[in-house]
């Protein structure tokens, strides 16, 4: 462990008493120690939750696996859709996970809430089409008159009781601090444009089996989308993100564009308050700031990922590495692959 | 058919009948907008995957559950297995129906279950042109849920899977899903039982490349559905309460026909045909799929729909033909034979296609005609051929209409020629077949606006606090509304009272009416003629019936 590690570490300790933020609870992710949540007790052992979402957690111990599975996949994604750019959507190995980054109200935060958000949404969706959650759809939102509930008119959609509880265990931190703050506002905006990345693109899908198959009888559904096609979308609110300011408009206050020429943002649109640092060195006083040296950039591309932007005009190595690559491989369905291995050189070029 | 209520009565109580039907029309609209549910639920599974540790025999009968007591040993997902070094061949893919908390129920009265794979783009591991996916599948039955597991069908099904990839097949690409098309997977006729359990496997065999090529599987989908129990309560009450009414006005009309000295026409037969179809639709036997384990009504609901259907169109028919006036004489079945041919023939090709599916299913509840080359072949056959025979059908009808009404045309000009006698005659023909028409295409509007709005609209409307099932409305409606059309054919086309005795063994009025050429002098003698010597003294006696009325 290095003497630099150690004073991030220190220094991250500090920050995260006196900063609250509402992405710490992505530390789940990082719990798998912990086993299954099974008991009210490990709520209150989890890192990373604030009181209130410690007792969603006792009331719902069952949907706090697929919580922390939405961590997981959340930060999966962040990692997918960052590859190419400075900041790759690192974690580190203490809360918040993903340093100072995401605790300034930055593009990146913007777009680390809205996944986050939604992933939550897709996890909990996931275990109710599972079976491992008994209380989906049929305790809240059903649609009809006769108690009975399933038996009489079926339950509503999963998705709704996902974006429900996402709804109430992610925005519960924006929604303690009051609605004063310009940071609650963007975080809670986020969210739940993250959810309706979700929301919005839901496939429907139709079976008709009326007489002899006809359409005279038809029924549709709605399906999730996989969870790579939300990233994506976010991923795309993300670059057309809107920098907004707080403006108070009668009693409440609102988000609006700081620049006045620009159209205002919809529900889907991601919205930030400052602009991004660039991200192109090491900061030992915020954490998560790594910096771009030692990444490996592409040489020919213009875009982010080439080697100019990427190691912001610092320059790069270039050498020549033998890439143990698999070829002429067979395939089953799963988890099995026989390969022979074929080695060829690469060129490799690494940020200074 | 002479001398029909509907011509008899006065305005007014056509009037009254009209507002009474119409009344009983919304009242069925409205019971199922604000009464009924959705007609059906579509349930959403992911299929749990198992680690059968010991590769089992299908005899050994081990039924994997993927939740509640006696779970089976899961993988979250297939990373893990090839950590674990689990093969494919002892992976088995678990899905309990319904979900925690739920039981099925009888009254959701049968259960089609849709197959999705959700399968991830890998550069080097992509979907082979034309793969097909061999699934090993059992379902098994419970009715509490502690006891063992009953097996109830288990089949080695083959599906086609249909797949694109929509974005470019780059390296970036990878972990990206393919778009696959829905498999038809499986469809039970009855819902008898509790709980369901189906477990999947695809057995993988090298030597006979039996699921190789067929990508990187992530997961397995499934959506059941189901009809809604409150649809189901709020169809059968109504079936129940209809089949007496139609039952009763039939008797009626019945005895109304046997009361004449002649026998009845083939018009007041067919009539009286389409009353014993709908009824047969009416009956509920359904009430008895709640309590027996009969798995054969869904095909038996299906040749029901048929039955009626084809009765339906060859009443429409046979009405036109019968309303033709012109001089040939009808009133005989084989002389529609070229019109009911086509009709006959369709209905048996939908028969046989459907008897292939839904018959088949019920021996094993995963066949479907679709997942073959040589079934989907031969299924569209049918389904052309039928569709031809419904193009023919229409063609004729349509030809018919055209004639009826150029012979009315041609009838008006003549009319005020005639004598009162003939002219009633005419005149009581003309609105007996326009009224009809108007009905007819009426409630064909109705079904095809309905239909449509069914298709677009998402299923339910909101109206302030209450919900507005469309779909419920739509079936409930449009099954009403052939109810009452029945029941106004057999109560308004009924013979009416004031003519017995008096009645002529045909309507067909020996009259040429040759087009376009329009009414002749040489017509207008042959009318004069024929008025006094073959019913002249008939329409006498119906012109002062009429008078008298009045």
């Amino acid at each position: 462990m290095t003497a630099g590690y150690l004073l991030r570490s220190l220094l991250l300790l500090i920050l995260a008493l006196f900063s609250a933020n509402a992405s710490n609870w992505l530390y789940l992710a990082k719990l798998s120690s912990v086993g299954s949540i099974s008991d009210e007790k490990t709520c209150e052992k989890l890192r990373g939750l604030i009181q209130r979402q410690v007792q969603i957690c006792k009331r719902n111990l069952e949907v706090m696996d697929a919580v922390r599975r939405g961590a997981q996949i959340a930060i999966d994604e962040c990692q997918y859709q960052f590859r190419n750019r400075r900041w790759n959507c690192s974690t580190l190995e203490t809360v918040p996970v993903f340093g100072k980054v995401v605790t300034q109200g930055t593009r990146e935060a913007a777009f680390v809430y809205a996944i986050s958000a939604a992933s939550v949404a897709f996890a909990v969706t996931r275990a109710c089409s599972s079976g491992e959650l008994d209380k989906c759809g049929c305790d809240r939102n059903v649609h009809g008159f006769s108690p009975e509930g399933f038996q009489w008119s079926g339950c509503s959609d999963n998705i709704a009781y996902g974006v429900a509880f996402s709804q109430s265990f992610v925005d519960v931190r924006e929604r303690g601090k009051g609605q004063s703050s310009n940071r609650a506002l963007m975080n809670l905006h986020n969210n739940e444009a993250g959810r309706k990345a979700i929301l919005n693109n839901m496939r429907v899908e139709c079976k008709c089996h009326g007489v002899s198959g006809s359409c005279e009888l038809k029924t549709c559904w709605k399906a999730m989308p996989p969870f790579r096609k939300v990233g994506n979308v976010i991923k795309e609110k993300f670059d057309g993100a809107t920098e907004v300011e707080q403006r108070k408009i009668g009693t409440t206050k609102v988000l609006v564009p700081r620049n006045a020429q620009f159209k205002p943002h919809t529900d889907e649109d991601l919205v930030y308050l400052e602009p991004s640092p660039d991200f192109c060195d090491f900061d030992p006083r915020t954490p998560g700031m790594l910096g771009t040296a030692g990444r490996h950039c592409n040489k020919t591309s213009k875009a982010i990922d080439g080697c100019e932007l990427m190691c912001c005009g610092r320059g790069f190595h270039t050498e020549e590495v033998e890439v143990v690559d698999r070829c002429s491989c067979k395939f089953h369905w799963c988890c099995y692959v026989k390969c022979k291995q074929c080695r060829k050189m690469v060129e490799m070029h690494t940020c200074r | 058919m002479a001398g029909a209520i509907i011509e008899n009565m006065s305005t007014k109580k056509l009037v009254i009948v009209g507002v009474i039907l119409l009344l009983f029309q919304v009242f069925s609209f409205m019971v199922g907008g604000l009464i009924a549910p959705s007609p059906t639920t579509a349930v959403p599974y992911i299929a749990t995957k198992c680690v059968d540790v010991v590769h089992h025999n299908q005899k050994n009968n081990k039924w994997f559950s993927p939740w509640g007591p006696n779970q089976c040993n899961k993988i979250r997902d297939f990373e893990e297995a090839t950590v674990k070094r689990i093969e494919a061949n002892n992976i088995v893919f678990a899905v309990h129906i319904p979900g925690p908390n739920k039981e099925m129920s009888a009254w959701f009265q049968f259960m089609l279950v849709i197959l999705q794979f959700d399968i991830a783009f890998k550069m080097y591991n992509q979907i082979e042109d034309g793969a097909v996916v061999t699934i090993d599948v059992g379902l098994a039955y419970r009715d509490d849920s502690l006891s063992e597991w009953t097996q109830m069908a288990h089949s080695i099904e083959q599906r086609k899977l249909s797949c694109n990839f929509t974005t470019e097949k780059i390296i970036e690409n990878e972990g990206r899903y393919y778009e696959c098309d829905l498999l038809p997977f499986m469809e039970v006729g009855n819902v008898a039982h509790k709980y369901y359990l189906l477990n999947i496997r695809l057995p993988v065999n090298e030597r006979k490349r039996v699921n190789i090529g067929i990508g990187e599987i992530k997961d397995i989908r499934l959506v059941g559905i189901h009809q809604n129990g409150g649809f189901t309560k709020v169809w059968f009450a109504m079936k129940t309460f209809l089949t007496p009414s139609i039952l009763i006005i039939m008797v009626w009309y019945w005895r109304r026909i046997t009361l004449m000295t002649r026998p009845p026409v083939l018009l007041e037969r067919m009539i009286f045909a389409l009353g014993i179809s709908m009824t047969f639709i009416n009956i509920p036997v359904e009430w008895f799929s709640v309590g027996f384990n009969w798995t054969w009504m869904l095909l038996f609901g299906d040749i029901r729909q048929g039955i009626f259907y084809a009765m339906l169109l060859s009443f429409w028919i046979i009405f036109c033909g019968e309303h033709l006036m012109d001089q040939t004489e009808r009133n005989r079945f084989s002389v529609y034979w070229k019109q009911i041919g086509p009709i006959v023939f369709g209905s048996f090709c939908l028969f046989i296609f459907d008897m292939c599916e839904r018959g088949v299913q019920l021996k094993n509840p995963f066949f479907s005609i679709w997942a073959s080359e040589v079934g989907t072949e031969l299924a569209m056959a049918f389904i052309i051929v039928a569709g031809i025979c419904a193009c023919l059908y229409f063609l004729f009808l349509c030809f018919m209409v055209f004639q009826v009404f150029r012979n009315i045309s041609c009838k008006r000009s003549s009319l005020p020629a005639m004598t009162k006698a003939r002219r009633l005659h005419y005149e009581g023909l003309i609105f007996r077949f326009k009224f009809l028409m108007l009905v007819t295409l009426a409630c064909a509007a109705m079904t095809v606006i309905f239909f449509i709005i069914s298709q677009v609209n998402e299923g339910h409307w909101h109206w302030g606090d209450y919900t507005v099932q469309v779909n419920s409305a739509f079936f409930t409606g449009i099954y009403g509304m052939w109810n009452l059309y029945v029941f106004a054919l057999l109560f308004l086309y009924a013979p009416s009272h004031k003519l017995y005795g008096d009645e002529q063994s045909s309507v067909n009025a020996n009259l040429i009416c040759s087009g376009g050429h329009g009414a002749n002098s040489g017509e207008d003698i042959q009318l004069t003629t024929t008025i006094t010597h073959v019913d002249g003294p008939t329409e006498i006696y119906k012109m002062t019936g009429k008078e008298a009325q009045e």
